[in-house]
């Protein structure tokens, strides 16, 4: 229990993420030089959930339990047993030539900028405030869709700064940040 | 007699311009929505939700209720002029709108496609009053082991209907369970899986994730398939002709009975409109005295699509208000749209808020009389809403998302929460798990837990085996379990009959 305690929190969550993304990182170089590279992704992905699920177990196995009674982990163990136990039949399935080959990638690319320039846009947002950061965001990546009427990137970037001041600022009362910047210049 | 005293107090309760405008505002946007191929009802109402924050309960349900309502008939819109589902629901009406439209006559695949949905989604409500009433009555007896094995009843159902991809259909229930469990736990206080992050105290935040599980993901599908150019017309509508009260009159019974079967089916967690629209369409064609006019442009078809589609809105609505089981991604939504606004769906909202259920079922009713009115005056100008860019449409989306998941607590965890679950969905998606018995996980995590703790301490675990209701739930969910396997068993077999 008190083991099983440890990898709760603090260090012992650091020690048992490590070992499992250790294991995660074999795992992944294995299938990528098997004859199964073709399925990689279907691998990986039940295999990340077996290990996201012992992760999980571990912690609730830690979780105080009274005399007889129905704890706190007696449930999400449940889940966790079904997890693992579909995950296995998912990767016995590839295994056995029931689950087509990955898809190919798209234009992952342009995802991957866009995450970054979402994530960019969120840290725009702490520094200069939401509008200036939103006016910014939203024109540069429609502009950077390729798609070139600046009439309508202007309007449409406008009008959702009015829609995003008059609706959730004035009327919800959503504290939209001003950011950091603009406060300490204009208080 | 109650029931109709309560039912004239929710009319009642929309004569004031608040709903109206309520109502009006959710069929503009459903229909939008909904013809705006890459937008889904679950995705409009999951966005649509922060809109909501501030609004009182009944209005805002009425908004998003009418959403849902309008955006099955929308998707509609581009199925019959441009061959292009709106929703994955509309895709049997495609089958016989899209040649009406290139025959000239897409005036009547749409006037039918609107008369249809506005009949099936009045039928649908119809049947949502006397159906939930008496099913709310009865669920307030139940016993917490009856509500449990009720609670895997609807997830078993929903995953198992995840076809060739049934593991991954439930792999996704558990995990939207299992995401469910962190956090405080409910009966002990004891702190789950929050790893000494304070703000995993409360759990995930429903909205955000829903609206990365629902919108983000899609709009990351979308931007990796890089398909972002606008559908052409298949032909001018403008010089189309219309259907006459007569070509209406010929389909009443078309309409009447893929109604009833499509709110019958709504009713069944997970099978939803995709499912009513395809066994309508089905049923239809096998009693019509001219099968081989299906697909060729038959009025009839189009029909049966569309009346089964939007009755079953009416049939989802059945589990979830009488037993705050969500049938679909959409009323998922709507649960978490309860939610926000502290009312919890099941058959205590019947006494405890008897006004929100009253005045929900007259603005179903109602909204479909809008959406009729609003639909013949602007079938022309709904098409016009695939000129939107799409390059256009996604960061808009995106935008939408985040401060929709910000002014949920006023917090950057939940924005990062939503981009997370927006990515996961994304991969998730990609690789065949649906994401919809996600949410439906996380939504009934709660019901399933508390009941299944509740129950054992009342009568220790063998209490699920000694309650009828209960082992027949249990057995049917065990049954939705197997079929799969006998399914693909079946399927391997005939496969090889088939070879020799």
């Amino acid at each position: 229990m008190e083991t099983f305690k440890y990898f709760g929190e603090g260090t012992g969550l650091y020690v048992m993420a490590s070992i499992l993304t250790l294991l995660f990182v074999v795992i992944a170089i294995i299938i990528s030089r098997s004859s199964k590279k073709e399925f990689f992704w279907r691998l990986i992905i039940p295999v990340f959930l077996i290990e996201a699920s012992l992760g999980f177990l571990m912690v609730s196995l830690g979780l105080p339990v009274k005399g007889d009674e129905v704890g706190p982990s007696v449930v999400p163990n449940l889940w966790i047993t079904g997890i693992i136990l579909l995950s296995v039949l998912i990767i016995a399935r590839t295994l056995l030539g029931f689950e087509d080959k990955d898809p190919r990638w798209g234009r992952i690319g342009i995802v991957g900028a866009f995450l970054a320039f979402t994530i960019f846009y969120l840290y725009m947002i702490i520094y200069i405030g939401y509008y200036a950061a939103t006016f910014l965001y939203l024109s540069i990546s429609i502009y950077s869709l390729s798609y070139r009427n600046l009439k309508v990137i202007a309007g449409l970037t406008f009008g959702w700064i009015l829609v995003s001041y008059f609706g959730f600022y004035r009327l919800l009362y959503v504290p939209l940040p001003k950011g950091m910047l603009i406060e300490r210049i204009f208080g | 007699m109650d029931l109709l005293i309560n039912l004239f107090d929710g009319f009642g309760y929309l004569a004031g311009w608040e709903p109206i405008v309520a109502m009006t505002v959710g069929v503009v946007l459903g229909i939008l929505v909904g013809a705006m191929p890459g937008l889904s009802p679950s995705m409009g109402v999951a966005l649509l939700v922060p809109f909501t924050y501030k609004m009182a309960p009944q209005i805002a349900l009425i908004l998003l209720v009418s959403i849902y309502i309008a955006s099955n008939y929308g998707g509609s819109i581009t199925a019959v002029t441009i061959n292009t589902p709106g929703t994955p629901s509309a895709v049997v009406t495609a089958f016989d709108g899209y040649p009406l439209t290139l025959q000239g006559k897409a005036g009547i695949g749409l006037g039918v496609s609107l008369v249809s949905s506005t009949v099936g989604g009045i039928i649908g409500t119809i049947i949502l009053i006397f159906f939930s009433v008496p099913l709310a009555s009865l669920a307030v007896k139940l016993h917490p082991a009856e509500y449990f094995a009720l609670a895997i009843f609807g997830l078993t159902t929903v995953a198992s209907l995840g076809g060739k991809n049934w593991p991954k259909a439930f792999i996704a229930a558990l995990l939207g369970l299992l995401i469910n469990t962190i956090g405080l736990d409910p009966i002990s206080g004891v702190k789950r899986f929050t790893f000494g992050t304070y703000r995993l105290f409360d759990g995930f935040a429903l909205i955000p994730a829903l609206i990365g599980l629902f919108a983000l993901s899609e709009v990351f599908m979308r931007l990796e398939e890089f398909k972002l150019e606008k559908e052409m017309i298949g032909a001018d509508i403008k010089k189309t002709i219309w259907p006459s009260i007569r070509d209406y009159w010929k389909l009443k019974f078309t309409i009447l009975k893929t109604s009833i079967l499509g709110t019958l089916i709504g009713i069944f967690p997970g099978a939803g409109a995709t499912i009513a629209t395809f066994i309508a369409y089905d049923f239809t064609k096998r009693g019509s005295k001219d099968p081989d006019s299906f697909g060729k442009g038959n009025p009839e078809g189009v029909a049966a699509a569309e009346a089964s589609n939007s009755s079953s809105v009416g049939g989802a609505l059945v589990p979830l208000l009488a037993l705050g089981i969500p049938g679909s991604a959409t009323t998922a939504v709507l649960v978490g749209a309860l939610m926000i606004h502290d009312l919890n769906p099941g058959p205590l909202l019947f006494t405890e808020r008897p006004d929100i259920v009253y005045s929900l079922f007259a603005a179903c009713l109602v909204a479909n009389g809008i959406m009729l009115v609003l639909g013949l005056m602007g079938s022309r100008l709904w098409i016009k809403v695939t000129d939107i860019p799409k390059k256009v449409l996604f960061p808009s989306i995106l935008a939408i998302s985040i401060i929709g998941s910000f002014a949920v607590n006023y917090s950057f965890f939940d924005v990062a929460v939503c981009i997370a679950f927006g990515v996961a969905g994304w991969l998730l998606k990609k690789y065949d798990y649906p994401v919809a018995p996600i949410v439906l996980g996380m939504v009934l995590g709660n019901l399933a837990e508390t009941n299944f703790r509740r129950a054992v301490i009342m009568g220790g675990y063998p209490v699920f085996f000694l309650r009828p209701a209960s082992v027949i739930l249990l057995l049917v969910s065990a049954l939705s379990l197997v079929y799969p396997f006998y399914q693909s068993y079946r399927n391997k077999k005939k496969a090889n009959t088939s070879v020799k």
